[in-house]
C-alpha cells in the first residue's frame, strides 16, 4: 500500500479513537453494572466486557496509549541507539569495543524473555500508570542494541568522509559536528529504525500484556485485551470481541508500510 | 604456520567472546534479580503453618557477592543450585523440560522453513500478483505470537507446533522470497530457462545450491526467532517446556532457575549466531 493512504487510514483510526474517548459517555474504567457481557447496543456501541466495561472505549484508548506509547519509547530508543552507536564510531577502540560488547550482551538473550525478566522484576505494587510507564521505558531501555549496532556501522563509514575532516579543521566543536553534519548524513538510517521499532514495540507490549507483564488494569492495553479471548463465555456472547484483535493487525500492517517504503529489505 | 593458525586464532577468539558474552548474560540475570523488590520474600512466608519453619533455614544470602558465590557454587556442582520454588535440583528440573522445548523448536522451525520455502518459491518467480499471494504471510507477520496461539485455541484447532512454525514461515518468507528473487533474475539461470530446462531441474540444480549458504545462516537465526517466541506459546498451550519454566521463575523470583535458563538461553543464541556467521553474512540477502 501507499504509505500515503497507510498515513491517511492511520490518521483516520486515531481521529476516531480520540473522538470516542471525547464523545462517548463512558470512560475506560467507569463499569455498567447492569449490562455485564452485553452484546452490542444504542448505549454500548460494541458491548461491554466480564466488568461491564465499553468495549469501544477501551479500544479506543488502547490504541491511543498503544501507539503513543510505542512511538515515544521508539524516538528514545533511537535516541540511545544513535548516542551508543555514534560514541562507539568516534571512541578509542578500547571503548568502542566496550560498548558493542554491552550491545551483544543485550543481543545473547531472546528480546521477549528479556523484557518480560526486566519487566517483572519493577516494583510490584505500582499504580496502573506507573506500569504503562514502566512497560514502554523497559522496551525503550532494551530495543536499542541491535539498532546501535547498524548507526555504528552507518557512522563508522562516515569516519573519512572529507566535509567531516573540513569540518574539523574548520573549528567546528564536536556537538556542531555532530547536531549539523552527521545528524542528517544519518537521518535514512535513524528513520526507519524508529519506523521499525513502533510495530514491534507495540507487539512487544501484547505479548507482555497478554503473560499478564504488560499495563495494568483497569488502563487498557492490547495485551490485556487479547486474554478476554481465553474466556469461552464471552466468545459465545459476541463477536465484538475479536475487534481489538483485529484492530491490532491493521495498525500493524499499516505500520508496515512505513518500514516497507523506508527500508526495502527491512 | 601463519596460514593454519589464523583461521584457528579467529576461532578461538570467537568462543572466548561467546564464552564472555554467556558470563555477562549471568551477571545480569543476578544482579537484575537481586535488586529486584521482594527478591528476599517466601511465598510460603504467606501461609502461617510455614512461615515461622521457612524462616530461619532459608535465610538467602544477603550481598549481591554472596548471592553470585552460591550461584557458581551450584554450577561448579552440576546441579545448578535449588530451585527456591519447587525444592529440587535445576539441572533436573531443566534436563526435563528441554526434551520438550527441543522437540517443539525442532518441529516448528522445520515445518516453518518446509512451508515458507514451498511458498516463497513459486511466489518469487512470479512477475504480477506476488504482493497479493504473499499477503497471508505479511498478515502473520503483523500478529502477535501470543495472539495466534490465543487464536488456536479459540479456534480449537492446532497447537504450538503450529503457531511456531507460521511465525518462523511468515519472517523467514519475506527474506527468502527477496533472495530468491534475485536468483530468478539471475544470467545464468535465464540461460538455463532458455534451454528449456524444467521448473524442477532449475530449482535442484541452480537455485537451491544458489542459494544454501544464505539459508544455511538464515536457518541458525530462525532459532534466535523461535526462542523468542517459545515463552508466550509454552505458556498459553501449557506445554512443560524452558519457556513456560522461565515464565514461572521470573514470575516467583526463582533465582537459580532464571540464571540457568538465561545462560541456556544465552548458549543457544550465541552458538546460532556464531555458526551463522562462520557461515555466509546476509547481505546478499
Amino acid at each position: 500500500m501507499n504509505p500515503r493512504i497507510a498515513a491517511i487510514l492511520l490518521a483516520l483510526l486515531i481521529l476516531a479513537a480520540g473522538l470516542a474517548l471525547w464523545r462517548l459517555p463512558h470512560t475506560y474504567a467507569s463499569q455498567d453494572r447492569d449490562a455485564i457481557l452485553a452484546p452490542a447496543t444504542a448505549s454500548h456501541w460494541t458491548g461491554t466486557d466480564e466488568l461491564g466495561r465499553d468495549r469501544s472505549v477501551r479500544v479506543a484508548a488502547a490504541l491511543l496509549l498503544g501507539l503513543g506509547g510505542a512511538a515515544l519509547a521508539a524516538a528514545l530508543t533511537t535516541l540511545l541507539a544513535a548516542a551508543v552507536g555514534l560514541l562507539a564510531a568516534f571512541s578509542p577502540r578500547p571503548i568502542a569495543a566496550l560498548l558493542l560488547f554491552l550491545s551483544d550482551g543485550f543481543l545473547s538473550l531472546p528480546w521477549l524473555f528479556l523484557l518480560m525478566m526486566a519487566r517483572s522484576l519493577l516494583p510490584l505494587t505500582a499504580t496502573p500508570i506507573q506500569t504503562a510507564i514502566a512497560t514502554f521505558l523497559v522496551l525503550a531501555a532494551l530495543g536499542w542494541p541491535a539498532c546501535a549496532r547498524a548507526i555504528h556501522r552507518g557512522a563508522c563509514s562516515l569516519r573519512t568522509a572529507e566535509w567531516l575532516l573540513h569540518g574539523h579543521a574548520c573549528g567546528l566543536k564536536s556537538g556542531q559536528l555532530i547536531r549539523l553534519h552527521l545528524l542528517p548524513h544519518l537521518r535514512p538510517l535513524l528513520l526507519p529504525q524508529f519506523l521499525i521499532s513502533i510495530p514491534a514495540f507495540l507487539v512487544a507490549e501484547a505479548n507482555l500484556g497478554a503473560l499478564g507483564m504488560g499495563v495494568g488494569e483497569p488502563l487498557p492495553s492490547w495485551g490485556a485485551m487479547l486474554l478476554e479471548l481465553d474466556n469461552s463465555a464471552l466468545l459465545a456472547q459476541s463477536r465484538w470481541v475479536y475487534l481489538p484483535i483485529a484492530l491490532l493487525v491493521a495498525v500493524l500492517l499499516l505500520l508496515d508500510c512505513f518500514t516497507t517504503q523506508e527500508n526495502p529489505h527491512a | 604456520m601463519p596460514v593454519a593458525t589464523k583461521p584457528f586464532t579467529a576461532i578461538a577468539g570467537r568462543l572466548a567472546r561467546t564464552v564472555l558474552l554467556l558470563l555477562f548474560a549471568a551477571a545480569g540475570t543476578i544482579l537484575l534479580v537481586r535488586f529486584a523488590p521482594g527478591f528476599f520474600s517466601d511465598s510460603r512466608e504467606l501461609d502461617a503453618r510455614y512461615a515461622q519453619a521457612t524462616r530461619p533455614e532459608d535465610q538467602p544470602p544477603q550481598s549481591l557477592a554472596q548471592v553470585a558465590l552460591a550461584e557458581v557454587h551450584g554450577w561448579l556442582r552440576g546441579d545448578f543450585g535449588q530451585s527456591r520454588q519447587y525444592e529440587i535440583p535445576v539441572a533436573e528440573l531443566i534436563g526435563a523440560r528441554v526434551k520438550v522445548s527441543a522437540a517443539l523448536l525442532l518441529n516448528g522451525i522445520l515445518s516453518g522453513w518446509l512451508l515458507a520455502l514451498c511458498a516463497a518459491l513459486p511466489i518469487s518467480a512470479l512477475r504480477k500478483g506476488a504482493a497479493v499471494l504473499g499477503l497471508p504471510f505479511t498478515l502473520l507477520l503483523a500478529a502477535p505470537s501470543s495472539a495466534l496461539a490465543t487464536a488456536c485455541i479459540v479456534l480449537n484447532s492446532g497447537g504450538p507446533v503450529l503457531v511456531l512454525s507460521l511465525l518462523v514461515a511468515a519472517r523467514e518468507f519475506k527474506f527468502l522470497r527477496s533472495l530468491l528473487e534475485g536468483t530468478w533474475r539471475s544470467p545464468h539461470l535465464l540461460q538455463a530457462r532458455a534451454h528449456g530446462l524444467p521448473p524442477l531441474a532449475l530449482v535442484r540444480l541452480h537455485i537451491l545450491p544458489n542459494i544454501a549458504p544464505q539459508v544455511c545462516a538464515l536457518a541458525t537465526l530462525s532459532i534466535v526467532t523461535a526462542l523468542g517466541a517459545l515463552v508466550p506459546i509454552e505458556v498459553i498451550f501449557t506445554v512443560p517446556g524452558v519457556g513456560q519454566l522461565a515464565w514461572s521463575a521470573v514470575m516467583n523470583r526463582d533465582l537459580p532457575v532464571l540464571v540457568a535458563v538465561s545462560l541456556l538461553m544465552a548458549s543457544v543464541v550465541a552458538f546460532a549466531g556464531l555458526f551463522s556467521a562462520q557461515n555466509h553474512p546476509l547481505e546478499a540477502a
